[in-house]
This record gives C-alpha cells, structure tokens and sequence, in this order.
C-alpha cells in the first residue's frame, strides 16, 4: 500500500514536472536561439490550391525580435515574403508588387494553415497556443520533446504539435491541426544554421513596390 | 457659433485620428489651380475627400488582406461639380497566381490636376503567374492612365488600349507584348535592381500604333518618373520624400507641386 502511495506520488510529481517543463523547455529555445539564425522549412499545407508543397526559408535576428520568412515554394507564393517586426507584420506580395504592413494584432492569417509568424518566433507563438508537454520521441535528428495545444484564438488553425531538438533546443517539426484533427500543415525544419544577419537585409524589398498601411 | 463647433470638432476628430493630407497647385495657361486631397483613416478602411477648381469628390476606400496570399482594395467616389455629377469605382489586388485591376468611371468634364479623366473611361488589366517566374498579362483602357496617380498626369495617352503581355524574370523582368492603339504596337520592358538597396530602374517602349517611352527609377526616399510619347507630349515627375514635383506638356506646358502630410 504504501509502495502504491509512493508510486503514485512519484506519477503526480513527474506529471507536475511534465506539466511545467513545457515553457521551461521553450525558454530553453529562445536562450538557444538568441543569436542570429537561418533555417528552411519544408512540408506540406493547405495553399491557394489545395494541398500543396511548401518550401521557405526562415531568417532570424531574435535579439531585435525580427524574423523574415521568404516563400519558394508554392510556385504561386513564390517571391512573396513576409516581414515580422515587434509591432508589425509586413506582406510583400511579388504578382501586385506590394508591400503590405499591418500591425501585429491585425495581422493574423486565415486559409493557410499555419501561421508563418511561429516559425521563426516560437515566444510569439507560445503566446498564441497553450503548449503542454506530451513526452519524447526519437526523431531522425535525435531525440525531441513533443509539445502539444490548442490554439487560443482564430489562427487558421485549432491545435498544433512542436517538436524540439533536446541536444540542441530549436524546433525541428511544427504540426498545425484543424478541429478535427486533420492536419493542416506538417512542416519540418530541413536546415539550420547560426549566420551573421542585419537588420537591413531582413527588413529588404523592392523600392518601387507599392507600399500599403493597413 | 453651432456651426463653429461642430467645424472645431470636425477639425480635432481628423487631427487625432490617422489620416493624410495632400495640398497642391496646379499651373497651366490660363492660370493656377490649387487642389486638395485629405484621406481619413477608418477601423477598416478610409474616406477621402478631394478638392479641384469646380469638382469635388467624396470618396470611401476599403481593403482585405490574406497576409502571405494576397491584398484586394476597393473603393468608391462620387463627384460633384461642373457638368454634373460622376462617379469612380474600382477594385484591384491579387490572390495566388491571380492579380486583376479594374476601374470604371464617368465624368462629364475633366478638371485637372485630380480628376484628369473626361467621359466614360476604364480600365480592366488581368494577370496570371502561369510558372514562378513568368506572368502573362491582359489589359483593356479606355481613356485613363495605366499607372498609379502618383506616377503623375502621364500625358500623350491613347484613348483606347488593348495590350496583351508576356513577361519572364531571369534576374532582370523582361517584358514582351503586342496591342492596339487604335493601330497596332509593340511593347517591350525591362526592369530590374540597380542597386544593393532593392533601387530598381523600369523601362517600356511602345512603338506603332502608340509610340511611347516610359521610365521610372526608384531609390526609396526619392523616385523619378519619365513619360515621353509622339505626336508630342510627356513630362517629368520627381518625388523627393513627400514632395511631388512634375511639369510636362500636352498641347501646352503644365506643373504640377504638391505636398503629402501622413499622421500620427
């Protein structure tokens, strides 16, 4: 009886520690991530038509919470970016050759699947989902923790799985699920690498793009 | 005293909320012209008023954006002034591979420098990105310009156009096509960066039917804007932060100075 207590004592700390460990983990990814960083992601999403291929790659300069994510694939999403900065998120759109700026809170984005902005800013995106830890799972590029939740609000998606790198904490794979359970975009984190970034270059368009306040 | 008041508060309600204002003069023989154009920024949306000698127009513009998608604007204007009333509608954007801008308006008499169009005008230009890089295009004009109003008045322009297009990009956009104007034409462009900072010269040469040349060079806190065309017009368009600067000729000589104020 007591080895029974004792277990079961032992189960609710762990789980307490499982409960807890979800944003200590994803403050691990951002002192991880607190240089200058680069990565492609790679998968599957709902696009413009149907479920299509996804191929873009994410820039990020975390120290002045600025992250730029350039689409190349789909083909109709292609040259098309979009900017994040602390206040505002900027669409530039190749085919109308605008740039599209908005503030953050306007910003948010129906019928893709997936939000681009948690790409790069995971504390963006833990403010948007309620994250708890589900466990671990042995992934190709190691061992990764599963973090699982529910959107908060309308995002274009209901829930979300994320799975971090434990060796080396950075996001590997980000799952987007509607309220069924479908999966709406699976997007994995093909290459990744610490590079030097400026402000400038995240922050680049065309100058002869139209520029649109919303 | 009422009328005072509410004037007063109209004024304070555009000071606090966002809003734009646009003030210019206008000279051509026989005299000057000043114009006025005041936008007010809505939760969604604007409204606009502008102001030229013997026109005014009222004006509401709307928009949706789909972030990464696509940006579809729309808006309405209705004029009162010399001739009677008219009216503008148009709607314009693009979402995936597809971009359509479309414009109709009437008017009974033109009054420049805002309202530069005379008659029933429009326009209807399609886009389609069949591949990443290559984007064909469609566009039928009746009597308005083809370019954004601050491109300038951009004189010399036929009254009809019917322009199709194939444009690819290799580093550079290049840019073939082919229309009538009434007669038949040629059309080839090219654009591309000039410079480290996303700078961008563009270039189009129409010859036949329409014999037009068209630059712009882009440099971001300044632009410039070049129309040239035969039988003889053009003008020069020089944008130096919010300044705005043009003269050209068409039949006679005209200038164009104005001045854009944006807050908060």
């Amino acid at each position: 009886m007591r080895k029974l207590a004792a277990f079961l004592g032992l189960v609710g700390l762990l789980s307490l520690g499982l409960a807890q460990s979800a944003q200590d983990i994803l403050d691990r990814v951002e002192k991880n991530l607190s240089t200058p960083w680069q990565a492609t992601v790679q998968g599957r999403i709902q696009g413009p038509g149907g479920e299509e291929e996804l191929l873009a790659r994410v820039y990020a300069l975390p120290q002045a919470r600025l992250f730029r994510v350039e689409f190349l694939k789909p083909g109709s999403l292609e040259g098309n970016f979009t900017v994040i900065t602390e206040k505002e998120v900027w669409n530039y759109l190749y085919l109308t050759n605008q740039l599209v700026i908005s503030p953050r809170e306007k910003a948010k984005i129906q019928g893709l699947g997936f939000a681009p902005q948690g790409l790069g800013d995971l504390k963006a995106l833990s403010e948007q989902v309620e994250l708890r830890l589900e466990g671990e799972v042995r992934l190709p590029e190691g061992v990764a923790w599963k973090l699982v939740g529910r959107s908060k609000e309308n995002q274009g998606f209901a829930a979300m799985e994320l799975y971090i790198l434990k060796a080396d904490p950075r996001p590997l794979r980000f799952v987007f699920l509607d309220e069924k359970g479908k999966v709406l975009a699976d997007l994995k984190v093909v290459e990744f690498k610490r590079t030097n970034l400026t402000e400038a270059q995240l922050k680049r368009y065309p100058k002869d793009a139209q520029v649109v306040r919303r | 005293m009422k009328g005072k008041a509410v004037f007063l508060t109209v004024l304070l309600g555009f000071a606090l909320a966002q809003g734009r204002l646009e003030a210019g003069l206008y000279a051509a023989p026989p005299g000057l012209a000043p114009a006025l154009e005041a936008g007010l920024s809505l939760e969604e949306g604007e409204v606009f008023l502008r102001l030229a000698p013997f026109r005014a127009a009222l004006g509401y513009g709307g928009s949706l954006a789909l972030g990464p998608l696509g940006f579809f604007a729309f808006g309405l204007q209705g004029e009162v002034g010399e001739g009677g009333p008219g009216g503008v509608a148009y709607g314009e954007g693009g979402a995936g591979p597809f971009a359509l801008e479309g414009r109709i308006g009437y008017r009974p008499k033109r009054a420049l420098p805002l309202f530069p169009e005379e008659g029933l005008f429009g326009r209807l230009a399609l886009r389609y990105r069949p591949a990443p890089k290559e984007v064909l295009g469609l566009e039928l004009a009746r009597a308005t310009p083809p370019r954004p109003f601050s491109f300038g008045l951009q004189p010399g322009l036929s009254p009809w156009r019917l322009e199709g297009s194939y444009a690819f990009r290799e580093g550079a956009t290049y840019t073939f096509g082919a229309g009538l104007a009434p007669g038949p034409y040629a059309l080839l462009g090219w654009k591309g960066e000039v410079g480290e900072g996303g700078e961008v010269l563009e270039l189009s040469l129409r010859l036949g039917g329409t014999n037009r040349l068209e630059g712009a060079l882009f440099l971001g806190e300044a632009s410039l804007f070049l129309t040239l065309s035969y039988p003889w017009a053009g003008s020069v368009v020089a944008w130096l932060g919010d300044l705005g600067l043009e003269a050209g000729y068409e039949g006679a000589p005209y200038a164009w100075v104005r001045y854009a104020w944006r807050w908060p």
